[in-house]
């Protein structure tokens, strides 16, 4: 097959997997207010944000008084092709139709697809709002020929960045398939590289705002001269246009030279990783599976076996230690925890120290008894749905059985932690206050997750950190996580004031604990009553 | 053994399922007696898993009723203990070994634990899982899962048993054990509702049948009297009977029939 008609497949698979996947942007309504709610919020943003460009554009002499021009000529290709390589290993290592591709095409032709398809994702994402702030810039500066220019001097850096991305990505799932233990490795230490980036994010931002740390100073540290030139070109033909220097040229020519390189290399690559089995021995996930083997029957310990609503939990728990994946949603809290855990680590000290740490794990243990088996049990259910609706046990021994699933993970933390925290400080009064407090907050959480998961259940597998999973909806994580943080904070807060005196019993407060008890134990009564309520009149439809 | 006493196990009056201006299943009518094997026909998309989840309760009819042994559909609590239900895909567990699936659907439908052991040991030895009923039924073949599947529909001895498909993916040997496991449900009372593509499995085990085609039920009789009604001549086969009633213009000739009465 020719080169040319390589590229002529490859751009009839990159268009039909762009269209597949703007089509999966938009299929339903559940999908459609989720864009609307982000248009909403990042539009509104931009809207903000563009008249500042364009008095930036206005007050613009030179290319490097451009505030952050130099770090970011350097940040673009590093950032793209980082974003490249990590989307390859995450996703774009196979392709669904991978089987039917191969035999139809040649390998180059699917990669040469693939690039394509995210090259238009990544425009169709970030290109609009690139365009707005260039635009927006363009004018301010006079030169709407902007827009073209800066077009033309970014479109080989993208290419080049997305082809050597997806090569390197390629190549790192080719290792990791030769290394599985590296790649059970990598998997818990980028969680836990996850929480640490947050984290140090938090600590970072605090060293900026009190000025210790100039971000000028580090910024240019990052900054690449040649690079610089070859960004500057873009200004070409307007009033801060530079003259072009010949280190410029040698850029150009090697994004140029090192594109097809870079599509040779990814072609070998992908060739070798598609058309190559697993080498023996290595112990994917499937394998694993294959050779777990069960010596008894299904026998929950005590206390579980009490009780069918705890036999069920422990069945939960059972199959979701054996396929971890289905925690994957919880990644979510790792978002929550690291500000916080920032804050902790940094702000406290002594008597505040084992406090917050009493505190924390009451925030925790609460989140997770309501998040781990909550938040979409019917989409969980949804493959066993007809022998779940079809036995003797009710719908609500299966949702009590998930209530049970939920504390049996969070209430250790919820309650464990602030009695471990009177070894560290904490009065035992209110270590044993807030453990309590903790114990009702978990199980309130617990309830409240069933009726908002029941509310919106998401029934399609998706992929989620690297996982296949039926993970519940993002607008589902979010309200969760606000509601119950917020109202456990407020509680927390409450509980502390009155432990310490500060509460004066006054109408006022009575009023006030009114309003807040009020949604805090009637909302989770009425979602699980909800939840009841969806299982019992469930239909397949 | 099955508890039933009623005469007639599976009963439906007039059901009608629309999805918006779709008709899926159109006035359909069914009495089949206690201890039938009914062979339930009909191309793909004519509607007979609809069927299926409107008789088993899990779906609700947009007009029309059903019974099964007396219980109406809709009153799921009562109707549970006389429904064995295996769906074209497996309701099972991929995480759990077949036999802690089992053991843990036994409690679900609060089997006692001797009852249920006895029964799962035996049913795990007749469909050949004993030796893999420790293992995870993600690493399961097709038919393993198919016959893991089957076991837990009949664990609780139902006294209608639906299933869709039961002999696709296997091999012959489990096939024919589950062909002759539905030939002895139903000696034993039970009514069994089959639906499949496999004409021979209906041909050999099938008591009556019924042909669904665009929703409706356009044949309904015993195989040979299906065959006869289709004019296959003496060596047709129930394949050449199907064929011929759910052919378009047969079908057409029967409604514009239908029409003139």
């Amino acid at each position: 097959m020719s080169l040319r008609q390589d590229f002529r497949h490859g751009g009839r698979i990159g268009r039909a997997e762009f269209v597949q996947s703007v089509r999966g942007y938009v299929r339903d309504t559940r999908r459609l207010i989720g864009l609307a709610v982000a248009v909403l919020f990042f539009g509104g943003n931009l809207l903000f944000l563009l008249p500042a460009i364009y008095v930036l554009g206005r007050s613009a002499r030179s290319v490097t008084t451009i505030p952050y021009f130099e770090p970011a000529a350097t940040l673009l290709p590093v950032g793209l092709f980082l974003l490249a390589a990590l989307r390859t290993m995450e996703r774009l290592g196979s392709v669904d139709t991978e089987d039917l591709l191969l035999t139809t095409v040649h390998p180059r032709a699917v990669v040469v697809g693939l690039i394509t398809a995210e090259i238009g994702r990544l425009l169709l994402w970030f290109g609009i709002p690139l365009v707005a702030i260039a635009g927006a810039f363009a004018v301010g500066l006079g030169s709407p020929s902007l827009l073209l220019t800066a077009g033309i001097v970014v479109f080989p850096i993208v290419c080049c960045t997305a082809i050597w991305g997806y090569a390197v990505g390629i190549g790192g799932l080719r290792v990791l398939r030769r290394l599985p233990t590296v790649r059970r490795v990598l998997k818990v230490g980028g969680i836990l590289a996850l929480i640490g980036i947050v984290i140090l994010s938090q600590v970072a931002a605090r060293f900026l705002v009190t000025g210790t740390v100039s971000i000028e100073a580090l910024l240019s540290l990052i900054s690449f001269a040649p690079l610089i030139d070859y960004l500057a070109l873009g200004f070409v033909g307007t009033p801060v246009s530079a003259t072009a220097t010949p280190m410029a040229a040698v850029v150009l020519v090697t994004w140029l030279g090192l594109t097809p390189v870079g599509l040779a290399v990814a072609e070998r690559q992908a060739t070798a990783l598609w058309f190559t089995d697993d080498p023996v021995g290595t112990n994917t996930t499937d394998r694993s599976s294959e050779a777990a083997v069960s010596s008894g029957g299904f026998s929950p310990p005590q206390p579980f076996s009490w009780t069918k609503a705890g036999r069920i939990a422990w069945g939960y728990l059972l199959r979701a230690v054996r396929h971890p994946q289905e925690f994957s949603h919880l990644l979510m809290l790792v978002f929550l925890v690291g500000p916080m855990a920032g804050t902790f680590f940094q702000g406290s000290s002594g008597d505040q120290f084992s406090l917050l740490f009493a505190g924390v794990g009451v925030l925790f243990g609460v989140y997770l008894s309501g998040a781990t088996f909550g938040l979409n049990p019917l989409g969980d259910d949804r493959p066993q749905l007809p022998l779940v609706l079809l036995t003797e046990t009710t719908p609500q021994t299966f949702l009590r059985g998930r209530v049970l699933a939920g504390l049996a993970v969070g209430l250790p933390f919820g309650i464990l932690v602030p009695l471990a925290s009177i070894v560290v400080g904490t009065r035992p009064l209110y270590g044993i206050t807030f453990a309590t407090v903790g114990a009702g907050f978990s199980l309130l959480a617990a309830l409240f997750a069933l009726g908002l998961g029941c509310a919106y259940p998401i029934y399609e597998e998706r992929e989620l950190w690297g996982a296949e999973t039926v993970a519940p909806s993002t607008l589902v994580l979010i309200a969760y996580s606000v509601v119950v943080m917020g109202g456990t904070v407020i509680g927390l807060g409450i509980t502390w004031f009155g432990l310490t005196g500060n509460l004066v019993v006054t109408g006022i407060l009575v009023g006030g604990l009114g309003v807040y008890l009020l949604p805090t134990v009637g909302l989770p009564i009425l979602s699980y009553w909800y939840s009841q309520r969806r299982y019992r009149r469930y239909v397949l439809d | 053994m099955p508890s039933t006493t009623d005469s007639v196990a599976i009963e439906a009056i007039d059901l009608t399922k629309r999805y918006g201006s779709e008709t899926a299943l159109d006035r359909i009518s069914l009495s089949i007696p206690t201890g039938t094997v009914y062979g339930f026909l009909g191309p793909n998309g004519a509607g007979k898993t609809t069927t299926m989840r409107l008789l088993t309760g899990l779906s609700t009819p947009t007009s029309g009723e059903a019974r099964i042994s007396g219980t109406p559909v809709d009153d799921r609590r009562a109707l549970v203990p006389h429904v064995g239900y295996l769906p074209e895909t497996p309701p099972l567990y991929e995480e759990f070994s077949a036999r802690e699936q089992l053991e843990y659907v036994a409690d679900l439908r609060d089997i006692p634990t001797e009852t249920a052991q006895s029964r799962i040991d035996s049913h795990l030895d007749r469909f050949e899982l004993v030796d893999d009923a420790g293992k995870r039924i993600s690493s399961y073949s097709k038919g393993m899962k198919q016959k893991t599947a089957f076991i837990q529909s009949v664990l609780h001895d139902p006294d209608v048993l639906f299933l869709d498909e039961p002999t696709s993916g296997l091999d012959p040997r489990a096939a024919r054990t589950i062909r002759q496991s539905i030939s002895e449900f139903a000696d034993a009372g039970t009514t069994v509702f089959l639906s499949t593509h496999i004409l021979p499995v209906v041909e050999e085990v099938a008591d009556r049948v019924g042909v669904l085609f665009e929703g409706r039920l356009v044949a309904e009789g015993t195989p040979d009297e299906l065959k006869a009604r289709a004019e296959t001549g003496a060596g047709g086969t129930l394949e050449d009977a199907f064929l011929a009633v759910t052919s378009d213009v047969d079908v057409a000739a029967g409604a514009a029939a239908e029409g003139e009465e």
